[in-house]
Parts: structure tokens; C-alpha cells; sequence
């Protein structure tokens, strides 16, 4: 919805760089930060607030890496502007830890060996937790199709599809 | 699923011992780390493939906010080159010429990650171009023969193909691909003085300790690198790759802890890459389908100034009985970017090739593909005469048939239906020559019964830390959860690198020495120790359970770790192992499997699905079942992506990357993926005392074939470019 | 990214005032595209006005149509049960665009107004008319599988990536828009430009002006469609082909026809030609193709995306046949 940048684009940038006064509400805290206005939410979480369990893998969106949840659903912390965040509840994968009803999940994905690097394994989980309260994980296809936003280079999909269905066949009530 | 084949040939399916940290987001990762005062780096890389920089100015990227420096050529000290060519580029910032589009020509340095990419766009270069060399058929460009010396051949192959009763003779190619782990290839780098700190990507912590102090003319004792988890590799992190190198210097210049992260599209340019290939085969038979000559001929780009060899040809020259063979590949120098190991380097696009042509000589004479793998089985390895350690492969093809249901493949192509779908069956075998190198192992028992053990190897998602804490504790006779085992860290023992399917075979081999080792030194300790059931007992003489040594004559006496430590006074007690590369085998070790895949072909659309595959495979002792199961899961996943939709595209005239995000370079998503079915099969491999072999490239080796072989079976089209896209097809 | 100003509207009068005063701000909505896109350094506004807290957040079913709020997000619109019920053809196009998590974030306003992927355009160090108009295509001799062979020009051969776009073209949907001069509605087929001298202008949107709802008519309860899509990977991919199709058959005979494709046109395609063909024809292969052959008119091949022309035909009869079958 902008417009294109034409030779704009290439011209010096200002001197003063603009900063923001947000509140980041994430995983049940506030912070007060003050932040360049192109701190996308991943960075704010990672660089700002040491939350370094929500990863980048492309910073374009297009990997799911940077999975976290913004008022319960799941969304890209990437192309989001930290900026554009206040009043938005949070949740990343350290938030989700401390939830005991998240742990099965979790669980499974040890158990059923759905990660080997480990670098996509919370946005997985994120997504998972996501998919599990969309109810879409009433069949192992519904799960390839709704996880396929999160690639995972090892190769550990039928692990994750596993882990997922496990969970959702036995105690699903328990994360929503 | 997986099936145990027999007795303790796969071990025990420990829960990965690192899943819990992973799981919880709470593994760190090297752009995890963040020292206090820490600046960025963001590189600036050339828009041109060839010619030199005429002038760079910086002035305004200096001026930008936040900047701490700009580096380039022009204020970057003579660095030194790491120790050995082949894993240590040349490096960077040296000059002002440019081989290839994306070479790092300037290191923007600032106080925020946003101020440095911002400033990095402020770089302005003048270039003087020069034409580039792109193309493999440019008569301009110098010919590389034989790289690395890994071209076989034996009898007359072009004689015994002149007078074969049937010749297939045909030219396949594989399409570039790249490595792309999820994890973007990070440095953190900290000096204290001439010591440097660094959290750095890499499958082989302490080369990367030697490349630096090589680069900066410093001690290696004072370099630590760590890389306690890496987010995947693939091959990329073998080498020391330039942007390690400008991390530190940059850290150096200004004088502060620096990050660098490369960004997605940089990880295409500047962590190699599998190089495309052509590669002609043409095959002698019978009529009934006995190979009489084989030759092979590949092709494939390397870097101007820089090395990088694969055995692209010789499972050819392995994987049959075939009197006159001829496997051989040969480089042609472009301005690209130095390719590098990519999981199966070489033999995944190589017996793709193979693989592939075999099933138009099946077809050709009327034979099943599987048939004539038979008819042609080398019980030893064909080029040398000599045995294999072990080799399986007659039973990773008896195995795999009859789990996939083989038999029941109708030879006809074309001829099988699944409502509107075409239904393909389509098989390979898979060889993969990997080698052990040399690990050393230090392993502590403590006062309390429990182990610690350590190597400054990495995990870079393949399970290292599990099957290396199972190999110690079954030696020590400890339950897995008394055994800690660490690794990537350049403080603890070195280790080799992570790669060619190897660091099982010889870091296990030396974690069983060290806690061998470390059961002698406790028997030591009581050897004439009178009070002791052990006195005079060496390791041969007992076994361990639950800590507890007890004598083999008389099982009934014995006494535990803990006990023996608290009568000497010990809160501990510390044992070194290592391993060598083995030069004295009877056999020689090689990696065996056969793949078998059906896909789905839309007629209309030409869209191909796999829908199952089954990997039966040969690596000898299996320390777990789980995580060997996750191996060759995902080389298959690898595999399909090879066969169907992996391909790093170049524009024409410039070499520049052209698909270089996650959006555009498709890699397989959840929804590519079906069941796998994974079954091991083999002995105990006598090369190492573990029994093992590696299984990392061979999970993805033969993939690719079984796939396109499948496509054919379905369709009757023989696709013989990578990847096989639906406009093939149409 | 070059640094910008932020501020957040609190109503549409204000964003539309707020940017309309400025030649170089730009609304922010779900910013998967916008965001992306000043990553690259493509767009750089010097001011962002977020508009996601504006009250378009809705999907409000009228008698004819349903009209959705400019900033539902496409998984929204996706599970409005309405939408499931008379217009399958754009919940599928919606469930097939993108991933949950993008379709989280996605605005439909934002997806109408996406940008290319074209390689070229999202690179600075190419050449693109579409960037900066005058330079040049790359595309025309670079890596162009993906692109487009309808509704090109010599300046511009890029695809528009959208699916849902494809869809509410083929169902005459119309885009509600205010702007510093009042609100005004646009037929969806009036709405984009094809790119000829001024590539980098993509719709009739003037400076300032926001859409603020978007009206889809609803099929006839009698109506059958779908949205079908081609691609390399089976799932989070752009299409290389797609076509939204909608039909109404009685007594074997099409009354009522719509198609519309995608990932081969420059702009959401509406095949008015195929359309023509199949109106009051008899349903069967043979006038699926002869509108297949239609759809496709004037298509121009480059060197590696000719066989989109053949696949968007075959795209085009296989939804032909899926409809008619389920209309039968």
C-alpha cells in the first residue's frame, strides 16, 4: 500500500533516526521500549527483550521460523513492526514453556523425534499450538497442509505430523 | 516405521537427549548469543560477476547514523590463508578484483542491526567490467581434470562399448542447488588482546580456531570457538568461509564484540552450493542385461580461484561387476562462487545419473530394473578386487522390494491408474565412500558414579549428542541419564568435522577408547589394592552394569565406580581416547542402500506427488533407532526436493543469483512429504569398534533416481534434467 | 530499510488525510507485503500510517452480496460460513493462498494491492520499469518461468501473485475506496492497469486513497465453482497456473459462466472470451477446451514460460470439468 520507492530509495538516510515509545505485551509482561520504527517484531523479541527462542531463518516470510502468536493467532513476527504491536497480546515459545497444557506437545516432539537441527523447532510448536486450537488436525493431511508454513530442512515432517496427530488423538482439549 | 532386523544390531531408540532444550526454544544458537556492547556487520556484495572495483566510496555510509566503520579492500590488512586449501577459501577483502557476483567487497559495521543494513545500501561502487565466464561450454574457460584425483577406470571402457551388444548412451543433468539450513549462518566474535571469542555456524569448531589465527597471525591457544548448536548445514558449514573471517577483523577494527549474520540471500552466495552437472553415461550390455563397459563423464563448475572437489563419477565405477569402467569429471573455472559438500556431495547427482540411465538400459532389453541390478551384483568392491568391510546391499534390495511390494509392479510403463492419476514405481541403489578421521575424546567420572564426556565436535542436527552420550554410557555401563556428553567447543579435545557421513564412525570410536580408557585407569587404581574384588583386573577381565564393574569369572564380585573413587580419595577421575583414520582394513567401508518410490502423475497437469518411499539401508550398527530413522527420513525429504523442485537459478550475462529467498528456491514444505519407510539391514561394520558406518549422505543418495524412475514408469516420458518440473511433462 | 515515521489512525478520515497530505507516506495494514518490500529497500515511505485499528474489521452479509471490511484478515473471510456456503470458489482460492500464518496477517485490502514477486522488481540492483519506469525489463532475458504471457508489454512481464484477486475478479467484485475527495466504488475488472508505459502504476488508486471495503456478489444458489491452482510444491507456493472458475448448468445447457486466471496474467485475468464461449453452450469437453483455447487469447511466450500457455488451458478445462461434474 506504499508506493514504489523510484530513486527515493537510494537517497542518504536521515540523520536522526525516528524512535518510538512502545509497550510490548509479551508472554504476560509489559516492557517499555524505545525503538527505531523498523524493528520488526522478531528483532524487538530477540535483540530487545533477549527472547531468543523465536528464530529467523529468512526474514522475509517465507520460512515460519519466526512463528509467535499475536492476540492467539499465529502470524510472522518478521514482517511485523515491533511498533505495531502495542496493545497486542504476544506469546513466543518461552511464553508457551511455561504453559503446562503446551507440554504434551512439546513432549511429542521429543518422543516422536520431530526435530534435528532444532533451528524451526518453535515456530513448529508455535504453529502446532496454533493448528491445534484452529482444529485442524483432525487428519494427517489437514496437518501437512496447515504446517506446510513451517519449513523444516531436516526433513523432519512425518516426525512433526506424528507428533502433532498424537497429541490431537489423545488430550487436544488440553492446549486449546 | 522401522524395523529391528536383528538382535543388537539397532540400538536402543533414546529419546534425543537435546530435544527437551530444543523443544523449548532454549538451545542456543550462535545468532543467539549477544556479548554486552555489541555491534553489527552487514555485508555489502558485488553486482558484478567480473572485472575490478574501480572505486568504492564509503563516505556516505560512514556518515550514516550509528556506523562504526565501513571495510574494504582498501583498509583490510594482508590476512593469512587457513592451513589446509581445501576447507579454508582464500581470503577476503584481499584486492580489488572481482571473481563472482556476490563476493563480499565491503563490511558495513554499526550499533544496531537496522543502521547497518541501512548504511550497507549507502556503499556506492564503480565497476570495471569485464566479460564474465558463466557457461560450462565457454571455450574461453581453463579445464580442470580429475579434481582431487578421484577419477577410476579400469580395462577399455571405449573399446567394450564399441562392440556391447547394446549401448545406452545419454547425457543427464542435475540442477545447482543450495544448502539452505534454516539456521543463517551467524559469527559472533569478541578479541580480549590477540584472544578471540567465537559463536560461529560451522561443522568443525577447531578448523575454524586454525583459519583465524591464521588470518590474524595469532596464537591458536587463544581462540575459542563454540557452536554448542548449529541450525543445520548440510555441508555449508565445512569450510571457514570468508564472512567468518571479516567478522572477526571486524570485531577487530572496532575493537567490540561484532555480529554477523548473513542474511537468506547471501546464504546463496556465500556458503556454497551443489554445482550443477551434465554428465554423459554410456553403458554396455547384453542382451540379457550383464554390463560389459560403463563410462562416465561428468561435468561441473568450480570457482576461479578457488577448489572444491566431489566424486561426482566413481560409484560408477563401485556399485557393479563391470569389466571396463571409465569414471571421470572434469571442471570448467567460472565467475561463480566456489560450490561446495552438499549432503550426498558428488554421488547424490552422480548416481542420480547412474541410477537413472541403468533404468533406460532396464527397459530398453525388457528387464526389471531391479533384475538387472542383480544380474550385475559385485560381491567385492569391483574396481579394487578386495572385500568391503561389510556390504548389505543384496539385502537392502531384498528387504526394500518386499516392504514396498515391488513384485507387484507392472513392467509396462503407463499402464497403472489410480483414479485419474498415473502410478509410477520406480527404484535405486545408493552407494556413498565415506571416510573416519582422526578425534580425540576426554571422558571424567565423578565421586557420584555419574560420566561427563567431551570433543569439540558439533550436532548439527544429526543427533551427535545422543548416540555419543548411548556409545559412553554402554561402555562405562552407566544409564544414559549418569552420562553427560558435550561437544562444540575448541577448549575440549579436538574433533574432526562433521561431514562425509564420518563423525559417527570416528568420534564414537574415540568416545569408546576414552571410556575404555577410563575403565582401565579405575581398574588401575585397584589393581593391588587387597581390600578390592577387582585386584589385578584389567578391562578384559570384567564387564560394567549400572556402574558397578563386576569380574566375568565370577559375576558375583565386583564393586561400584562410586565406591572405588571414595576409597582413593577421588571427587574424580579423567581418561583420554582418540581415533585415527584406518589405513590397516581388510576391507574397505562403504555406505549401501536401495530406494524405492511411487509418485502420482496428474496426466493433464503434469504434476508430480510422491506419495510413499522406502529406504532400506545398509550402515552397519545403528546406535539409535530414532535418530538414524530421522536421518534418512530427512535425505529423503532432501531427495525430493533434488527431484522435484530444488534449482538455484542464475540470470544469463551476470551469474546473479535470481531466485535467492525462501519464496522462490523451493525447498519441500510438510505437504510434499509422505510416509517414509525406513528399514536397516546389515552386520556390524569390523571398521571401528563401534560397528557403525554413516548414514547422512546415503539417506539422500538414490532418492532422486528412484523418483524419476518412478516419473517414467508413470508417464513413459524419460525426464533427464533435474528437477523434474510439471512443464516436462505437459 | 530507510527509517520512516509512524503514527497510528484512529479513523479512516484522518489515515486518508494524513497521507494524502504527504507524496511520501503510505498506509500500513497487515504489512506482509509493504513490510517485505521496504526490507528491499523497493518501497521507502518516509511515513507509515497504520491503519489495522480503523473499524474494517468485518464481513456483513447483505441480500445479494457479502461486503467485506478492508482489513479482515484472509483466514477470517476464509471461515465466514456465508462465504463457505455461496462463494466456495473464493474460500478456496483464500485456503490456497499463502500459509495460516500469512493469511493471519494478510489483509484483503493489502492482498488486492500485493506486489509482484517478480525477482527483478524486488531487487535494486536490477533493472524494472515496474521500480522506475524508463529502465528496463530484466526479466524479459533473465530467469522468467514464474512470469506472465497475458496482459503483458515489452516494459513488464510480471505476474500478479494474488489467488483471491482471481476469484473476486471472476465474481464482479467491486472495491469501495475513500479518498481525500470522497469515496467512490470501482468495478474490480476497472480496478488494476495493465502495464504498459508506467508499469509501477498497478490500479486506478489515487495518492491517498484507501480502500475501505470490498463487495462480492453472491453466486446464484444454483451456481458451482472452484478455484483451482498449479504449482511446483503441493502446498505455500505461488501458482504457476490457476483459474477461478464459476457455473451455472441446467438441463446440461451453461447459463451462467465466470472464469478467471491466475499466475499467468500481469493483472487478475478475467476471461470474458471463455466466458462468451461457454454461455449457452452445452457442458462437455469439447467447449471446455474451445474456452480453454479463448481464455489463453493473445497469450506471448518468452523463452522459459511458453508452457504456461498450455498449462493455464488445461488449468482451465480441468476446473471446467470439476464444476461441471459437480453441477451434474
Amino acid at each position: 500500500m506504499g508506493q514504489p520507492a523510484g530513486p527515493a530509495a537510494r537517497e542518504g538516510t536521515r540523520i536522526a533516526f525516528p524512535e518510538v515509545a512502545v509497550t510490548l505485551r509479551v508472554n504476560g509482561a509489559s516492557t517499555h521500549l524505545a525503538l527505531d520504527t523498523r524493528v520488526t517484531l522478531l528483532d524487538a523479541l530477540r535483540e530487545h527483550l533477549a527472547l531468543t527462542g523465536t528464530k529467523k531463518g529468512c526474514d522475509q516470510g517465507a520460512c515460519g521460523a519466526c512463528t509467535v502468536l499475536v492476540d492467539g493467532r499465529r502470524v510472522l513476527s518478521c514482517l511485523m513492526l515491533a511498533v505495531t504491536c502495542e496493545g497486542r497480546e504476544v506469546v513466543t515459545i518461552e511464553g508457551l514453556s511455561e504453559d503446562l497444557a503446551v507440554r504434551p506437545l512439546q513432549e511429542a516432539f521429543v518422543r516422536h523425534d520431530a526435530l534435528q537441527c532444532g533451528y524451526c523447532t518453535p515456530g513448529q510448536i508455535v504453529s502446532a499450538v496454533a493448528l491445534l486450537a484452529e482444529g485442524r488436525a483432525e487428519s494427517d493431511e489437514d496437518v501437512r497442509e496447515f504446517m506446510s508454513g513451517n519449513i523444516c530442512r531436516c526433513g523432519a515432517y512425518p516426525n512433526i505430523v506424528a507428533a502433532i496427530r498424537d497429541v490431537a488423538s489423545g488430550s487436544t482439549d488440553a492446549l486449546v | 516405521m522401522t524395523v529391528v532386523e536383528r538382535g543388537n544390531l539397532v540400538g536402543v531408540a533414546v529419546d534425543r537427549v537435546d530435544g527437551p532444550l530444543k523443544a523449548a526454544g532454549a538451545a542456543r544458537y550462535p545468532s543467539d548469543f549477544m556479548p554486552d556492547d555489541l555491534a553489527h556487520a552487514v555485508l555489502v556484495q558485488s553486482t558484478i560477476a567480473a572485472g575490478r572495483i574501480r572505486r568504492i566510496e564509503t563516505g556516505p555510509a560512514r556518515a550514516a547514523p550509528g556506523v562504526l566503520t565501513v571495510i574494504t579492500h582498501e583498509n583490510t590488512p594482508r590476512l593469512g590463508r587457513g592451513p589446509d586449501p581445501v576447507f579454508a577459501p582464500p581470503p577476503p577483502l584481499q584486492d580489488d578484483r572481482i571473481l563472482h557476483h556476490g563476493q563480499h567487497i565491503a563490511v558495513v559495521v554499526a550499533e544496531t542491526p537496522e543502521e547497518a543494513t541501512a548504511a550497507a545500501r549507502l556503499v556506492e561502487v564503480d565497476y570495471e567490467r569485464t566479460e564474465p565466464l558463466l557457461d560450462l561450454d565457454d571455450p574461453r574457460a581453463e579445464q580442470v581434470h580429475d579434481p582431487g584425483a578421484r577419477d577410476l577406470s579400469r580395462g577399455n571402457a571405449r573399446r567394450a562399448l564399441a562392440s556391447a551388444q547394446v549401448l545406452i548412451d545419454v547425457t543427464y543433468s542435475t540442477a545447482a542447488e543450495t544448502n539452505n539450513p534454516m539456521g543463517l549462518f551467524t559469527t559472533v566474535a569478541t578479541w580480549d588482546g590477540d584472544a578471540l571469542t567465537v559463536h560461529d555456524s560451522t561443522q568443525w569448531p577447531v578448523f575454524v580456531r586454525a583459519t583465524l589465527a591464521a588470518a590474524f597471525g595469532v596464537p591458536q591457544d587463544g581462540i575459542r570457538v563454540l557452536a554448542p548448536f548449529v541450525g543445520g548445514a548440510f555441508g555449508s558449514g565445512l569450510r571457514v568461509w570468508p564472512h567468518v573471517v571479516l567478522a572477526a577483523l571486524a570485531a577487530r577494527q572496532v575493537d567490540r564484540p561484532v555480529k554477523l549474520v548473513l542474511n537468506r540471500a547471501q546464504m546463496f552466495t556465500s556458503v556454497g552450493y551443489r554445482p550443477p552437472t551434465v554428465q554423459r553415461l554410456r553403458i554396455g550390455a547384453t542382451h540379457t542385461g550383464e554390463l560389459v563397459a560403463l563410462e562416465h563423464e561428468g561435468v561441473e563448475p568450480v570457482a576461479m580461484e578457488d577448489d572444491y572437489a566431489e566424486s561426482l563419477t566413481t560409484a560408477s565405477a563401485l556399485l557393479y561387476a563391470c569389466p571396463d569402467v571409465s569414471a571421470r569429471l572434469r571442471q570448467v573455472r567460472l565467475n561463480v562462487a566456489c560450490p561446495t559438500w552438499m549432503r550426498g556431495p558428488g554421488e547424490g547427482p552422480g548416481v542420480h545419473a547412474l541410477e537413472c540411465a541403468l533404468d533406460e538400459l532396464a527397459d530398453r532389453i525388457g528387464v526389471d530394473p531391479l533384475d538387472l541390478r542383480l544380474r550385475n551384483y559385485s560381491e567385492v568392491n569391483p574396481q579394487t578386487g578386495k572385500p568391503w568391510t561389510t556390504n548389505a546391499l543384496r539385502e537392502c534390495y531384498e528387504r526394500g522390494a518386499e516392504r514396498f511390494g515391488w513384485s507387484r509392479r507392472n513392467p509396462e510403463p503407463r499402464s497403472t491408474r489410480d483414479g485419474r492419476m498415473l502410478v509410477g514405481y520406480g527404484m535405486a541403489s545408493a552407494f556413498y565412500h565415506y571416510v573416519q578421521n582422526p578425534c580425540q575424546v576426554r571422558a571424567t567420572l565423578f565421586g557420584d558414579g555419574s560420566a561427563y564426556v567431551r570433543s569439540a565436535a558439533t550436532d548439527i542436527g544429526t543427533g551427535t549428542y545422543t548416540v555419543m552420550t548411548q556409545v559412553a554410557a554402554e561402555v562405562l555401563g552407566l544409564p544414559v541419564d549418569r552420562v553427560r556428553f558435550d561437544l562444540g567447543d575448541t577448549e575440549m579435545p579436538p574433533a574432526t568435522r562433521q561431514g562425509g557421513s564420518g563423525l559417527t564412525a570416528a568420534l564414537g570410536s574415540a568416545v569408546h577408547n576414552a571410556c575404555r580408557e577410563l575403565v582401565r585407569s579405575v581398574l588401575d587404581l585397584v589393581r593391588d589394592d587387597a581390600h578390592s574384588a577387582l585386584r589385578g583386573c584389567g578391562p578384559d577381565d570384567v564387564s560394567v552394569d549400572d556402574g558397578r564393574i563386576i569380574r566375568t569369572d565370577d559375576p558375583s564380585r565386583g564393586e561400584t565406580f562410586a565406591e572405588i573413587l571414595a576409597r582413593r580419595g577421588l571427587a574424580e577421575l579423567t581418561a583420554d581416547g582418540s581415533s585415527e583414520r584406518r589405513e590397516d582394513l581388510d576391507g574397505e567401508p562403504g555406505v549401501f542402500s536401495a530406494k524405492f518410490a511411487e509418485v502420482h502423475v496428474d496426466p493433464d497437469l503434469g504434476v508430480v506427488r510422491v506419495v510413499r518411499v522406502v529406504a532400506a539401508v545398509d550402515g552397519a550398527r545403528i546406535l539409535n533407532e530414532k535418530t538414524a530413522t530421522s536421518q534418512i527420513i530427512g535425505g529423503t525429504v532432501g531427495g525430493i526436493g533434488m527431484a522435484l523442485l530444488e534449482r538455484t537459478e542464475s540470470d544469463p550475462g551476470t551469474g546473479r543469483i535470481a531466485n535467492a529467498t525462501f519464496g522462490d528456491y523451493l525447498v519441500p514444505v510438510c505437504a510434499d512429504v509422505p510416509h517414509v519407510d525406513v528399514v536397516f539391514v546389515g552386520e556390524r561394520d569390523a571398521a571401528n569398534p563401534i560397528g557403525v558406518k554413516g548414514i547422512a549422505e546415503i539417506a539422500i543418495v538414490g532418492v532422486a533416481p528412484a523418483i524419476a524412475n518412478a516419473v517414467f514408469h508413470a508417464t513413459g516420458r524419460r525426464i533427464r534434467s533435474l528437477p523434474i518440473t510439471l512443464e516436462k511433462l505437459l | 530499510m530507510r527509517s520512516f515515521d509512524y503514527s497510528r489512525a484512529t479513523a479512516v478520515g484522518e489515515a486518508v488525510a494524513t497521507v494524502a497530505a504527504d507524496p511520501a507516506a503510505a498506509f500500513l495494514a497487515g504489512g506482509t507485503t509493504q513490510v517485505d518490500l521496504m526490507k528491499d529497500g523497493v518501497l521507502a515511505p518516509a511515513r507509515l500510517v497504520d491503519i489495522t485499528r480503523l473499524p474494517l474489521r468485518y464481513v456483513h452479509h447483505g441480500q445479494d452480496a457479502v461486503h467485506v471490511g478492508a482489513l479482515t484478515s484472509m483466514e477470517e473471510l476464509a471461515a465466514d460460513p456465508v462465504v463457505a456456503q455461496r462463494l466456495p470458489v473464493m474460500r478456496e482460492a483464500l485456503l490456497l493462498g499463502a500459509s495460516v500464518q500469512l493469511r493471519n496477517m494478510a489483509t484483503m485490502g493489502g492482498n488486492l494491492l500485493q506486489r509482484t514477486r517478480c525477482r527483478y522488481f524486488r531487487d535494486l540492483t536490477c533493472p524494472c520499469n515496474k521500480r522506475e519506469p524508463g529502465t528496463g525489463c530484466a526479466a524479459l532475458q533473465g530467469v522468467h518461468r514464474m512470469h506472465a504471457v497475458l496482459g503483458t508489454s515489452e516494459h513488464c512481464i510480471a505476474t500478479h501473485a494474488s489467488d483471491v484477486a482471481v476469484a473476486l475478479v471472476a465474481l464482479d467484485a467491486v472495491v469501495h475506496v475513500q479518498g481525500p475527495e470522497g469515496e467512490r466504488a470501482i468495478p474490480l475488472t476497472d480496478f488494476y492497469l495493465l502495464p504498459r508505459e508506467e508499469p509501477n502504476r498497478e490500479n486506478v488508486l489515487r495518492h491517498g486513497e484507501l480502500i475501505t471495503s470490498i463487495e462480492v456478489p453472491l453466486l446464484p444458489a444454483n451456481a458451482r465453482s472452484v478455484y483451482l491452482k498449479v504449482r511446483d510444491r503441493t502446498s505455500y507456493e505461488f501458482a504457476l497456473s490457476s483459474a477461478a472458475v464459476a457455473l451455472v448448468v441446467r438441463d446440461g445447457v451453461i447459463r451462467e459462466a465466470r472464469v478467471g486466471l491466475g499466475g499467468v496474467a500481469t493483472v487478475p485475468w478475467r476471461a470474458g472470451g471463455a466466458e462468451d464461449v461457454l454461455r449457452g453452450a452445452r457442458a462437455g469437453a469439447e467447449v471446455f477446451q474451445s474456452a480453454a483455447q479463448a481464455a489463453v487469447q493473445g497469450a506471448i511466450p518468452h523463452r522459459d514460460n511458453a508452457f504456461k500457455i498450455e498449462l493455464a488451458k488445461r488449468t482451465v478445462v480441468r476446473a471446467l470439468q470439476t464444476v461441471s461434474d459437480k453441477a451434474s
